[in-house]
């Protein structure tokens, strides 16, 4: 099934993505696909390689080889085209200290030729509203906290409505009730159509949100699909996210770790 | 066995560090600032070193008064140029708050810090030593001078920094802690310019209708400062130079009696004033805190918005609410203050409108260096903002230029009609001087905001740091070529049409129509060389920042 553009179906697709930093080979050979509407989870260590590999999606870095397709779009082929129909938030979001929540906001929107006027405005009230940012939207955010700038970094990827969504560890720094309303942000997008990708440590949030899932491990995928599938192919029937994870990335025992080093 | 002590272990690991950053560099670029400062030892420190030589040898009445000059100007300079690193060494970094917590005397924090800090002033020291070391060999001074020497110029700059890190303190006692680097910053870059345009006046003086022997306004000066403790190390090197132990001895025991005196004055306030500045000044650049709640008022704005303002308006906000970067421009703003000044009291006004060409020049290559070349890397992190957006990296670079071009025009305009006037020049010529201000400030814009695209420093938070080695050769050389370009082609169009009427007096050129047009087309091919030289520079830094990843990849 191909688009208008020759590409795939899918929202987002990892074509054999491949990033090396001198001999160091950060990501090899990723490929996976994310649909229309689907909340992908993507799962790794510390420096497995999921920062970059997102990296690479959005057009912040140019892969050593692959490819990385929004919408059957080649980011690097035409990448205006692409990062218009995308928004990425990175772990400590990019904003900037010296504009107020709503001059940011307004900042995003002229940098994505979006319509300025009354709808503008509505939608970015109801926005600041909805992350319980109204109150301090004539603050400048280098007062914010950092809670506070996720959200402000959050809602500057709503005030445009991206058909895909790259998230890395979008709950990080919020409290119990906003990473709620972020959980129950992303499935009411998902349902109405917006792809997102998803990347964190709380595995929890991954196996709730996630449909189906992709574990990177040094630079590789090592086991991808729904969590049924997740245990097929890891072998342990009845086992939990965790688990899966731990047993895929195949770290040492942790508790044998914390018996060796008790016992020196 | 107990370990090591912690001032050991503090200044090994701050070791440890510096020679991780060391071998993480390109190690081609690491030769280059290798052979940059070679050059610069060899030229600078040999220039000064003849220059005290031949003071030393041939004006041994002026001994005093110039060993006296120079350690007292260049305890100013360091003042100036090293309180970023010591405010860096003394309050910021996270690694302090480690040292805090951890069972550490204040005392050897603050002895730790002392021997990082010292660095900066350390490597200005180094124009003292050459110059110090000139007088000597110069005047023929006992091998005791030198040793002297050595001793003395080591004190002045633990002096310095001791001095740094009490103004530091009071400052933080005084000022609220969030804004203390920026009132620092401020003090100290107005202090320069301040000592800048001084020192700028004085010369002009010096070598004007009314001036005097330069070695005679020198000496008068320098007996004005004859008091200045930092005069101290040159009464106690013209005393050994001149065989009197004993006033050697009195000099150098009230240097280093100074010194110690202020070394206990900040390491005691500077315990007491650690807590305070620490993680004040690691954090995000200051803001200053908007003093009440503004209604907000919806935009009633309609149409498509555009990246290209956004941007401008974006950095327009942001300067004007970054303290930091306010008060580094101010020595900027201050200088074409300053000369304009100078140049209004007629006495002082440089006479002839080449003269004028040559300021207009200065200033605006000036200006733009310090407004401009900055731009791309002040986005920092927010560079990813608008490498994410749709948009190319020519709406950025425009953007830059739109955003820069203003200030330095109205500040060109503003200068080189002062000049004009002052000058008593022709409407013809008054012109002339505005359009090649107005062509500079566009050609200067544009270089360096291209020096700048092209090394961006990203991480850095420090403007004066942002743009790398490659990026300032560029926008320098790049200025440096365009600057000649364009005095050429003006010099050829004026010439050229004064020779087209018969009126130039070109030496043994004969003045004709025929040398005219030559000359007029030569200044043709010089504007053309400048657009292309500026294009050319433009089109490097756009495929720069397309390709730009390095930051990235660390942040």
């Amino acid at each position: 099934m191909t688009t208008a553009q020759g590409g795939t179906s899918a929202a987002v697709e990892a074509r054999q993505l491949v990033k090396r930093y001198g001999v160091v080979t950060a990501v090899d050979g990723v490929s996976f696909l994310a649909t229309r509407g689907e909340i992908f989870g993507f799962l790794g260590a510390n420096g497995a390689g999921k920062t970059t590999t997102l990296r690479m999606l959005c057009g912040l870095l140019r892969p050593t080889s692959g490819m990385a397709l929004i919408d059957g779009i080649d980011i690097q082929a035409d990448p205006l085209a692409a990062k218009a129909r995308l928004g990425y938030l990175d772990e400590e979001p990019f904003v900037h200290p010296h504009l107020t929540g709503r001059e940011f906001l307004n900042f995003v929107a002229d940098l994505y030729r979006m319509p300025r006027g009354q709808q503008r405005e509505q939608r970015m009230a109801r926005l600041l509203s909805l992350f319980d940012l109204a109150q301090k939207d004539g603050e400048l955010i280098g007062g914010y906290s950092h809670g506070m700038r996720q959200k402000i970094g959050l809602a500057s990827l709503l005030i445009r409505e991206p058909s895909v969504l790259l998230l890395d560890e979008p709950t990080n720094g919020l409290d119990p009730r906003s990473a709620r309303l972020v959980k129950d942000l992303l499935e009411e997008l998902a349902a109405r159509g917006t792809t997102v990708l998803l990347s964190t440590h709380i595995l929890e949030v991954a196996q709730a949100l996630c449909r189906r899932i992709a574990i990177i491990d040094r630079g590789h995928i090592v086991a991808i699909g729904t969590m049924d599938e997740l245990r097929v192919q890891a072998g342990s029937e009845a086992a939990n996210l965790e688990d899966l994870f731990l047993k895929l990335t195949a770290g040492p025992e942790s508790r044998e770790m914390i018996e060796r080093l008790l016992e020196s | 066995m107990a370990g090591p002590g912690a001032l050991q272990v503090i200044v090994t690991s701050e070791l440890l560090a510096f020679r991780n950053r060391a071998l993480k560099r390109n190690p081609a670029r690491l030769a280059a600032i290798g052979i940059i400062l070679l050059f610069g030892a060899v030229v600078i420190g040999g220039g000064t070193f003849t220059v005290g030589a031949t003071a030393g040898h041939f004006l041994t009445f002026a001994v005093d008064p110039l060993l006296a000059a120079a350690f007292t100007g260049l305890s100013l300079l360091m003042l100036v140029i090293g309180f970023p690193t010591v405010i860096a060494s003394f309050f910021v970094g996270r690694d302090l708050l480690q040292l805090v917590v951890a069972p550490v005397r204040g005392r050897d924090i603050f002895v730790a810090r002392l021997a990082i800090a010292t660095s900066a002033n350390l490597l200005i020291s180094g124009i003292l030593v050459a110059g110090v070391l000139g007088v000597g060999a110069g005047a023929g001074a006992p091998p005791v001078y030198y040793v002297l020497a050595a001793l003395l110029i080591a004190l002045q700059i633990v002096v310095m920094t001791c001095l740094q890190v009490i103004l530091m303190t009071l400052i933080l006692r005084w000022v609220p802690a969030r804004l203390a680097r920026d009132v620092a910053a401020g003090v100290a870059g107005l202090t320069g310019a301040a000592l800048y345009v001084g020192w700028n006046l004085s010369l002009r003086q010096t070598f004007g209708r009314r001036g005097q022997a330069d070695i005679s306004n020198l000496t008068s000066l320098a007996q004005h400062i004859d008091w200045l403790p930092t005069a101290w190390p040159g009464h106690a090197l013209t005393a050994a130079i001149e065989g009197s132990p004993a006033a050697a001895v009195v000099w150098t025991l009230a240097t280093v009696m100074l010194a110690v005196l202020l070394m206990a004055t900040a390491e005691l306030l500077y315990e007491r004033t650690l807590l305070s500045g620490l993680g004040t000044f690691g954090g995000a650049a200051m803001v200053w805190r908007r003093r009440s709640e503004r209604p907000v008022t919806p935009s009633r704005a309609t149409g498509a918005g555009s990246p290209t303002i956004a941007i401008a308006r974006k950095d327009w906000l942001g300067f004007r609410r970054d303290v930091r970067r306010l008060t580094r421009l101010l020595p900027a703003l201050l200088l074409p203050l300053g000369y304009a000044a100078a140049l209004s009291q007629p006495s002082r006004s440089l006479s002839g409108f080449w003269s004028n060409v040559a300021l207009v020049t200065f200033l605006s290559m000036f200006m733009s260096s310090a407004l401009a070349s900055p731009s791309v890397p002040s986005e920092r992190r927010g560079f990813q903002l608008l490498r994410m957006a749709p948009l190319t990296m020519w709406q950025l670079l425009r953007a830059k230029v739109f955003i820069a071009l203003p200030p330095v025009v109205a500040t060109m305009l503003v200068f080189s009609i002062a000049v004009a006037m002052t000058g008593k020049s022709g409407v013809p010529q008054s012109l002339e001087l505005i359009v090649f201000g107005l062509w500079l400030a566009v050609g200067f814009v544009s270089i360096s905001v291209s020096g700048g695209a092209i090394d961006p420093r990203f991480d850095v938070t420090d403007d004066r740091k942002a743009v790398g080695l490659v990026g300032t050769l560029a926008a320098i050389g790049g200025s440096l070529a365009f600057a000649v370009f364009s005095v050429g082609a003006l010099a050829g169009f004026t010439f050229g049409a004064e020779a087209a009427t018969g009126t130039a007096n070109l030496g043994p050129i004969p003045s004709t129509p025929a040398t005219g047009a030559m000359m007029i087309l030569g200044g043709v091919l010089l504007i053309v060389a400048g657009v292309v030289l500026t294009a050319v520079l433009l089109w490097i830094a756009n495929a720069r920042l397309n390709s730009f990843e390095a930051t990235i990849a660390s942040t």
